[in-house]
């Protein structure tokens, strides 16, 4: 037999088990429920912005479904063609690709309204799993996971560099609230809090952290954070690569007993929630030894318990609010990020519709990391753009850095002219 | 022949419930546990997923296409009343031939539903695309079920002619795309109970419009 014939055989058999172990027991019930009635259609914001039948939700579930068809039904097994049931082949493998990156964020908002209660998002993230086994990961996305792994952070950014950031926004922080006490913490033990942020928060856009930063020591926290393993990303989950995702979770748990924390808070990120919420227990299959939050239940609670005093008057401009679907729809943190805003904008209106039946930006998914998806991207945020430009507002909050940088993109080209912010940021320019 | 016919009738059904309860049992592979710290209930998720969140006003598919899920809910509950009429003239006979009367003209409206499903399901583009044959024979065989259930007489040979129908259809259940009407309930169920588990369903109050 001739070595890439070899080769070939080994991925097919790699791509059927894992099929095999991710779509059983979560997805084999929604593999065999969809009716292909095809009123999913609009619900998705790909389709929306491209009404091609390959952006059909009913359609890029189908193509994960026929190989599951294929091997483990009766007439998928004896006769395929009858059911539509298509073998693991590499060429359907390389087309499977573009179906599970290129056109579905696996928002889950068709799920949520298909008239069935199919879980496409949980048999597109099988289709991910698959290719992740066999090696079949976009580059961009990939090299992300990579960075994470190799690194500790999926921007490569060296611990020199987030300790001199913490240095200079300390420093900075210093003068703008007039008390020489305030500080980004890193790698002390025994505080209270681990706080986890989006590595571009320390890069590129440091004003979050130093918001957190600044709220934190208004309420009196105690609190730190880890120059080794600092991110609340977990760029294999949105590979499928769940051995990684299982990886880059344990690594920030042995972190936390290492510095001996209480609690973890997870900034605003909407599949890093997500990731080590609900999903990360799973890979590790134990439950974790203390309890998680996201910053938006931290930031409620200094509130309501006064740890912190806010004025709404600091916050004069319109703000509405992107759901961002990994912490919404899937996450089930609606309200804590409404109540907050509630308390420190004067003006604060609803996207329609919201909550966990918001639109997906279009950068989710893992998106913003596949360069040759760009221009669907951006296309499919139009709707996003549109439910913005509807209400007026001049800033958008959004928990989620990854969305806000599909926002800050969605503002340029669709030309709405605003401002994209994170909620600890309105929080801490509200501060009393 | 009759008698003969009902036993076989029996045998199809006795079939379909097995073969689908392996069906289920092999999709759910074990299960898994969930290891994560639970912040809703999976009871009530699964309640809501089975009644609030299939109200129109919460269902895009249903708002946005109201007449073909009126159309897709009319075929099935004729189906449902035909399905009805088959074990009641099995275990039954008398109240089965009084249903398959008093049926009739809601089975017949389910008929006319059914065809059009089959027809939309031939002349759209796209669902044809998607289609494969046995899409087609799903909907074929369940218009099937109700035609016989509308036309056919309540005399002996009737009655013969539905139940030979309906045990062919009920061995071709669990093969084909037929096993959504179990996989439906599982797969709503399987749904609104992780979302209830993580606290999404039921919404919250305020969601919910109220105060």
């Amino acid at each position: 037999m001739p070595a890439s014939e070899n080769d070939g055989l080994k991925t097919t058999a790699t791509a059927r088990q894992a099929l095999k172990d991710s779509i059983r027991g979560l997805g084999a019930y929604h593999a065999n429920a969809c009716v292909r009635c095809g009123l999913c259609a609009e619900t998705c914001h790909i389709y929306q912005a491209e009404p091609e039948f390959e952006n059909l939700p009913a359609v890029k579930a189908a193509k994960v479904i026929s190989h599951y068809r294929r091997y483990h039904t009766f007439l998928g097994r004896y006769l395929p063609w009858f059911v539509g049931a298509k073998d693991l082949t590499a060429e359907a493998l390389d087309e499977l690709v573009e179906t599970v990156y290129g056109r579905c964020t696996a928002c889950g908002r068709c799920g949520l309204h298909c008239s069935v209660g199919l879980d496409v998002a949980a048999i597109m993230r099988a289709g991910r799993n698959v290719l992740a086994a066999v090696g079949k990961v976009p580059d961009g996305l990939e090299r992300t996971v990579a960075n994470q792994l190799e690194t500790g952070n999926q921007m490569a950014i060296p611990s020199t560099e987030l300790v001199s950031t913490a240095e200079w926004l300390s420093e900075d922080l210093k003068l703008e609230m007039s008390d020489e006490d305030v500080q980004v913490h890193v790698d002390e033990p025994g505080k209270r809090v681990l706080y986890m942020v989006n590595p571009r928060e320390v890069k590129f856009f440091p004003l979050s952290l130093m918001a957190a930063a600044g709220v934190f020591h208004a309420a009196g926290e105690s609190w730190t954070m880890s120059s080794k393993f600092y991110d609340v990303t977990n760029y294999g989950f949105y590979s499928g690569d769940n051995a990684s995702a299982r990886e880059l979770t344990r690594r920030v748990m042995e972190e936390a007993a290492a510095l001996g924390v209480e609690e973890i808070i997870l900034s605003e990120c909407g599949h890093g929630f997500r990731s080590f919420r609900w999903e990360g227990p799973n890979w590790l299959k134990q439950e974790y030894p203390l309890p998680m939050r996201s910053i938006l239940e931290l930031l409620e609670e200094y509130i309501d318990s006064g740890r912190i005093r806010v004025d709404p008057e600091q916050n004069t401009e319109r703000v509405t609010l992107h759901d961002p679907c990994n912490l919404v729809r899937w996450g089930g943190i609606s309200e804590p990020q409404r109540r907050v805003l509630r308390k420190v904008v004067k003006d604060f209106v609803e996207m329609t519709p919201n909550r966990k039946d918001n639109y997906c930006c279009g950068g989710g998914g893992g998106m913003l990391s596949m360069s040759e998806y760009g221009q669907r991207r951006v296309a499919s945020g139009k709707v996003k753009a549109e439910q913005i430009r509807a209400t007026g507002a001049k800033i958008v909050a959004t928990p989620c850095h990854n969305c806000a940088d599909q926002l800050i993109e969605l503002s340029k080209k669709y030309e709405l002219g605003v401002e994209i912010q994170a909620v600890v940021e309105l929080v801490y320019n509200a501060l009393a | 022949m009759l008698t003969v016919v009902k036993i076989l009738v029996l045998l199809s059904i006795v079939w379909a419930l097995v073969a689908l309860a392996v069906e289920v049992m092999l999709a759910r592979g074990g299960g898994r546990r969930d290891y994560s710290q639970r912040t809703g209930s999976p009871l009530k998720g699964m309640v809501y997923s089975f009644t609030v969140a299939m109200l129109p006003a919460h269902k895009e598919t249903v708002s946005r296409h109201p007449a073909k899920f009126a159309i897709g809910v009319v075929m099935h509950i004729g189906v449902i009343l035909a399905l009805l009429c088959v074990v009641l003239l099995v275990i039954w006979p008398q109240l089965g031939r009084e249903a398959m009367s008093l049926f009739r003209p809601v089975v017949a409206i389910a008929l006319v539903a059914g065809l059009y499903l089959l027809v939309r399901r031939i002349v759209s583009r796209d669902l044809k695309a998607l289609s494969a044959p046995d899409d087609y024979l799903a909907i074929a065989a369940t218009c099937g079920l109700l035609a016989f259930a509308c036309f056919a007489s309540t005399d002996a040979a009737g009655q013969t002619a539905l139940l030979i129908y309906a045990m062919l259809l009920f061995v071709y259940l669990p093969l084909g795309k037929l096993r959504h009407a179990v996989f439906f309930f599982i797969a709503r169920g399987d749904y609104g109970r992780r979302l209830g588990y993580r606290g999404i369903y039921p919404p919250a109050r305020r969601e919910r419009g109220v105060a």
